[in-house]
């Protein structure tokens, strides 16, 4: 590492700060500001990141995406499926020096099942969620359910965090206020200054697995004392904070800035998370005209998921990843089944065509962006012009991610305050599986906005939820995706895979998913 | 005086309280909903309505505003809807960098801002006016986050003397907390250099035409005596007005410098409250900003009488 200017004039100073280096935190610049330190309360991926720090789970995913046991020892399914022992391991403290006894972990699941998707499905399914000492959790269910194991370990938000059950009693509608954790870091809350930084200090009485590390599987292996969370919401400045060797990793860098980081010989820029983001186009089913399917596969002819990616995450193709169907592309489900569609020839003509034999009446096309989210934003601005070109009647109100998501919610008419589709992006672990993947559920009032009612795509996800081997679950998958270029009740843009930028005196980064701080040492 | 003093603060009231009223409205008037923003991009609309139940916001606005005047009465500013932490408590941890950088900016601008008019209206018609003034809509041109960026760039990057980001309190040494606001009380104190130099300019070369100029000179005074005593003294009505105005600025170009060189003050709190919709904290901040305001306002025309014996109240 070469040694800065400022850093030479300051060890004459400051010697006892230089000779400690080595033990130097490690100054990481999310992705946002940590707003909450509840990962069951917020869905935002930051406040996941932090609850993966501070919480342990049951279960994790390794590379493959194979669910493996790590807070728990294993567990045995009765021959009918019905019932599930989870046997926890040995030595598990909680931040407070309380070992993690099997009711705390009962309380944890009950307060994430009444607010993450699969979650919601357990409080649906389970008959009784009981510790019968202070080792075994003992989940029966009414139906069989395979991939519970996969639910109490999802890595994606909301992540079923093992609180102590004081902490874990707290309404799962508000906030916690204890911190007190299960994973190997510690939150220090007394040094938390929202906006600013977060401290995180290493468990000294965390029992890490024996194995090699293998992303949220295997041994969590802590390296660093202490992790500062530094937020520096200008890009610019957290680039400029990174080639001065005042942050060790920045999570977002952002696609302009990426050429003067690479010109960088300490600074490596990589795809930690190769699940990434699917974009998605979504369609309001309420109202005109996108409660047409035929407006809605009018679109698919002349969508360019090249040009999607291209706006939101810049031309490197390292950086996105086309043709993507319904599943995350790259992950056990992802498949070409009816995919032709979009990777077809593209044609306008045949598109407009479409269209104008769809019924469609110039009803007006109110289309939402985020004007402070520059991904979202450049979606929704090529999604626009791809609709205006097909001949929608297109209406583009400016505004912020907070009025975005408000705005959302009204299931009115355009003229009442309503919309008619928006982009987004979805964590690609998150839609990697039928389970947790929201754009593609068609259950009507309840499901995420849009609010389709799709029998034949909740019933496929009742049968990949019921089956009993990869190759089944691959087959429903297949069957998943042709009815949702059918139905259309969202259109997949491509993955976009964000990289991330950090000094090369850091070694050990785990893949797989979000920045993780297990594994990663300073050389 | 004692009792327009007195008078003033009471005065400060109805304003507080319209401005109370005034934020209050325009963020119930005004589209978002953090309970959208918390529950998120994958909430369905029961979700978000549990959390707007569980927040009090479905409430009606009468019954809102007067539990927070209430509140607000008695001292308590609220809990921030996201961190659950008290708004008094994240002003707290917030209103020692941004009054560092107002305060380092204050001294930097006046201390440049002054003698640059004083000498420009001294040296009127020549080069030194002209660079002056071209110094000033330089200032008043470029935006406050340009400057940050090329400063930055310069002194952070390329030359390595001084931090990019960040902010160090003062209790850990005088050098290390002015390292980190040298450059972010340059960016920032460009416009209000510029603006207090061209007023100090204009107010100068009014007063320098004045007959007890002339009379300073008949009498043999030197040039110093009487550019800074006789001229600056009269010119300074105006100069103090125009330094108590700029703190409108300041506030406002705070926000930005803070969000350049990431220091965690009240700006971006502000900044970051308006982003996720958190009422309690902009309504505090904002409620804060104001009295800041009022006082600086009421401090200046105090000085008035100091700097202008005519001035009575």
């Amino acid at each position: 590492m070469r040694p800065t200017r400022r850093a030479i004039l300051a060890s004459g100073m400051a010697a006892p700060a230089l000779a400690q280096a080595p033990n130097r935190p490690l100054r990481f610049v999310p992705q946002s500001n940590l707003a909450s330190i509840d990962p069951v309360w917020s869905t935002a991926v930051v406040v996941r990141n932090h609850g993966l720090m501070v919480y342990d789970l049951l279960y994790g995913l390794d590379a493959q995406y194979r669910v493996q046991p790590q807070m728990a020892a294993g567990h045995e399914v009765s021959d009918d499926g019905l019932t599930w022992n989870i046997r926890l391991r040995e030595g598990l403290r909680f931040h407070d020096g309380e070992p993690v006894r099997a009711r705390d972990c009962v309380a944890s699941i009950i307060r994430w099942s009444k607010r993450d998707v699969l979650g919601q499905r357990l409080d649906g399914l389970a008959e009784e969620i009981a510790a019968p000492d202070d080792r075994s959790i003992r989940i029966r269910l009414r139906r069989p359910w395979p991939g519970l194991a996969w639910a109490l370990g999802k890595p994606s938000a909301n992540i079923c965090a093992i609180m102590p059950e004081r902490v874990a009693r707290t309404d799962p509608f508000q906030q916690i206020t204890d911190a007190t954790g299960s994973g190997p870091y510690r939150f220090r809350q007394d040094l938390f200054r929202p906006g600013d930084i977060a401290v995180y200090d290493r468990f000294a009485g965390y029992t890490p697995r024996g194995e090699a590390t293998d992303f949220l599987a295997g041994g969590k292996t802590a390296h660093f004392d202490r992790v500062e969370w530094r937020i520096i919401p200008d890009p610019a400045t957290a680039g400029a904070a990174l080639q001065n060797n005042e942050a060790d990793w920045w999570e977002t860098p952002l696609p302009d800035l990426l050429p003067l980081l690479r010109r960088n010989r300490e600074i490596e820029i990589g795809v930690v998370n190769p699940a990434g983001n699917l974009g998605v186009l979504r369609f309001n089913f309420l109202h005109p005209p996108f409660d047409n399917a035929a407006v809605r596969r009018a679109l698919l002819p002349a969508i360019d998921q090249r040009s999607f990616m291209n706006a939101a995450i810049g031309t490197d193709p390292a950086l996105s990843v086309v043709p993507a169907g319904v599943f995350t592309p790259g992950t056990p489900l992802a498949n070409d089944a009816g995919l032709e569609v979009l990777t077809g020839p593209r044609s306008l003509e045949a598109a407009q065509a479409a269209l104008r034999a769809s019924g469609y009446a110039n009803q007006r096309v109110t289309l939402l962006g985020a004007s402070d989210l520059p991904v979202l934003q450049n979606l929704s601005e090529v999604a626009g012009d791809l609709m205006r070109r097909v001949g929608f009647n297109v209406d583009m109100p400016g505004m912020d991610w907070g009025t975005h998501i408000q705005r959302r919610t009204n299931r009115g008419t355009v003229d009442a305050g309503g919309w008619s589709a928006f982009c987004t992006t979805w964590e690609g672990l998150d839609v990697s599986v039928p389970g947790s993947h929201q754009p593609l559920r068609g259950h009507g009032a309840a499901a995420w906005a849009g609010w389709p009612t799709l029998p034949r795509l909740e019933a496929l996800r009742e049968e990949w939820f019921a089956a009993p081997d990869d190759a089944t679950a691959r087959r429903v998958a297949e069957q998943m995706q042709r009815v949702a270029f059918e139905e259309v009740p969202f259109i997949p843009l491509g993955l976009v895979r964000p990289p991330q930028a950090w000094r090369r005196s850091l070694t050990g980064i785990v893949r797989g998913g979000s920045a993780l701080f297990w594994g990663v040492r300073r050389a | 005086m004692w009792a327009y003093i007195i008078r003033r603060v009471l005065a400060t009231i109805p304003v507080m309280a319209f401005v109370a009223l005034f934020v209050f409205s325009l963020l119930y008037l005004a589209p978002g909903d953090p309970a959208a923003v918390i529950a998120g991009d994958q909430a369905t609309p029961d979700d978000v309505e549990r959390i707007r139940a569980s927040l009090g916001l479905d409430r009606p606005y009468l019954v809102r505003f007067s539990e927070w005047v209430f509140r607000i009465l008695q001292g308590d500013l609220g809990t921030s809807i996201f961190t659950n932490l008290p708004v008094a408590h994240m002003i707290q941890q917030r209103i020692e960098p941004t009054l560092s950088l107002m305060i380092v900016t204050l001294i930097l601008a006046v201390s440049i801002a002054i003698p640059m008019g004083v000498v420009a209206a001294w040296k009127q018609g020549t080069w030194i006016d002209r660079a002056v003034m071209g110094f000033a809509v330089l200032g008043f041109s470029v935006p406050v986050f340009v400057v940050g960026y090329v400063l930055a760039y310069i002194f952070a990057l390329e030359l390595d003397w001084l931090p990019v980001q960040g902010y160090t309190p003062f209790s850990e040494g005088f050098f290390p907390w002015m390292e980190n606001l040298v450059l972010p009380a340059i960016a920032l104190g460009g416009v209000y250099i510029a603006l207090i130099a061209r007023i100090t300019r204009a107010t100068m070369l009014e007063v320098l035409q004045q007959d007890y100029i002339r009379t300073a000179r008949a009498k043999g005074a030197g040039q110093r005596s009487i550019l800074f005593v006789h001229a600056l003294k009269n010119a300074s009505v105006p100069i103090v007005t125009v330094i108590g105005i700029g703190i409108a600025l300041l506030i406002g170009g705070a926000v930005v410098t803070e969000s350049v060189f990431a220091i965690p003050g009240l700006g971006r709190l502000t900044v970051d409250a308006i982003l996720r919709r958190d009422y309690p904290v902009i309504q505090g901040v904002v409620l804060l900003f104001s009295f800041v305001y009022v006082l600086v306002n009421l401090g200046i025309d105090l000085l008035y009488t100091f700097l202008d014996p005519r001035i009575r109240y």
